[in-house]
């Protein structure tokens, strides 16, 4: 492939009787302008004018849409929400972590109040939930694990081991037999791995 | 062949290090079958697959039937859910107040959290008062909470106290030896003069007596007898006693 041209955001690519307006540009007095910074790129539509756009990357990034499963990483966890990393959209790694927010009334379905994010998740642990919105442009992703398939998939006790789960809300440690509350997700059994 | 008790009977009063472990097999009676022991492990032992691992440095105490923990020594507190601690009063922002108990993180103490609080009846707590709470969450994850009032929304002996008298810091055992049923430091103290004495789990004791120097005496009898015996505690007591009558 050709060496592909950098541009900023306010760039003036070309005017509109070249080529299509496509993603991360805009139109403005008859020229097409470029909004993001990134690589810009030229497709030949066949009859039609080409259509030019900026990527950020030459591979386009799959980001998280609203009711997408994704998989996530616990960092932080509060009274009142716990803070995840999302990891995976679906089964395709994603190249940065985007940062996501679980609400306490969006952990269970049921008995919303009386939820305990202590109870639920920990530090640490590998969660599956859904997004439910985007958020604005200060504000992460909202996400809910309020389903039965949704929830805590991998956690480490306090002693260090990869626990088991043994019922929707408890999970044992193998080594020191201790139980932990967690809000576990009932993974389909074509899924798991013996 | 060794029973479970048998193992931790013949260490009972002795010094653990971290590290120590206890491996045991199964009785078995005479018809073949195995009996099964329960036993409780209390703080500073953890359970590791067939074995029991120490995890503090201290020594193992014993409490019938089958309670057994290490009793250790250490300054540092660590915030533990359902223990009274006094706290100061370090910052007030909005609805809450941070709370300086002595832990790695500030405790958090809501303005609605003491007896009789409402939205309009704000509790009259300035930075740099004394409270007397108790947990409601406390781990390492979150950051610590505070309460002054007991599950029925009464204060039982909680909330702001301490206009006069001395804050001090002890060691957490001596705290222990000082909330026991029968403290036998406590029984001698009484005998010297009357004082008020408030023990926080966190290592920390506020006392106030009439003057100040009985205050100071007070305070002073109190750090020594970290590392006294019984003996030597009573016989200092007496002289104390008789020397300030």
């Amino acid at each position: 492939m050709s060496p592909m041209k950098l541009c900023v955001p306010g760039e003036r690519l070309c005017s509109t009787e070249d080529c299509i307006p496509g993603n991360g540009t805009y139109l403005r007095h008859g020229s097409i302008f470029a909004s993001l910074a990134g690589y810009v790129l030229r497709k030949n539509e066949g009859e039609e004018l080409p259509v030019i756009s900026v990527v950020r990357e030459t591979e386009a990034q799959l980001l998280p849409d609203v009711g997408a499963i994704v998989t996530c990483k616990v960092t932080s966890i509060n009274p009142r929400f716990a803070k995840v990393h999302i990891l995976y959209v679906g089964s395709t790694p994603l190249k940065d972590r985007f940062r996501g927010t679980i609400r306490r009334e969006d952990v269970r379905a049921t008995e919303k109040d009386k939820v305990e994010t202590y109870k639920s998740f920990r530090p640490g642990d590998i969660v599956l939930a859904k997004v439910i919105s985007l958020g604005d442009v200060q504000s992460n992703y909202l996400l809910t694990t309020a389903e039965n398939e949704l929830g805590v998939v991998v956690a480490h006790s306090e002693a260090g081991a990869q626990m088991v789960p043994i019922s929707w809300c408890e999970m044992q440690c193998p080594r020191t037999h201790a139980k932990e509350f967690r809000k576990v997700a009932r993974v389909q059994p074509e899924y798991l791995q013996a | 062949m060794d029973t479970i008790h048998a193992c931790f009977k013949e260490k009972i009063g002795e010094v653990l290090l971290p590290g120590d472990v206890f491996s045991f097999r199964l009785p078995e009676s005479g018809d073949g079958s195995i009996k099964s022991e329960k036993i409780i492990c209390g703080p500073g032992l953890r359970r590791n697959g067939e074995e029991v691992r120490v995890c503090k440095s201290g020594i193992l105490r014993h409490k019938q039937p089958n309670m057994y923990w290490i009793d250790s020594q250490q300054r540092r507190y660590v915030p533990a859910k359902g223990e009274s601690v006094i706290g100061i009063v370090t910052t007030k922002s909005g609805d809450v107040f941070k709370v300086d108990v002595g832990g790695s993180e500030q405790a958090s103490l809501s303005y609605l959290a003491f007896e009789g609080a409402t939205k309009r009846n704000r509790p009259n707590v300035q930075v740099g008062d004394l409270v007397y709470g108790q947990f409601t969450i406390a781990n390492k994850d979150m950051e610590p909470e505070l309460v002054c009032i007991d599950s029925c929304g009464r204060a039982n002996g909680m909330g702001v106290f301490g206009a006069d008298g001395l804050l001090f810091k002890v060691s957490l055992g001596l705290v222990r030896r000082l909330l026991a049923p029968q403290s036998e430091i406590i029984k001698d103290l009484e005998k010297i003069f009357p004082f008020e004495l408030v023990v926080g789990m966190n290592g920390r004791v506020w006392v106030k007596a009439k003057t100040v120097q009985q205050t100071l005496i007070v305070t002073n009898l109190l750090e020594t007898s970290e590392n006294m015996t019984s003996q030597q505690r009573q016989t200092l007591f007496k002289r104390v006693a008789e020397g300030s009558l």
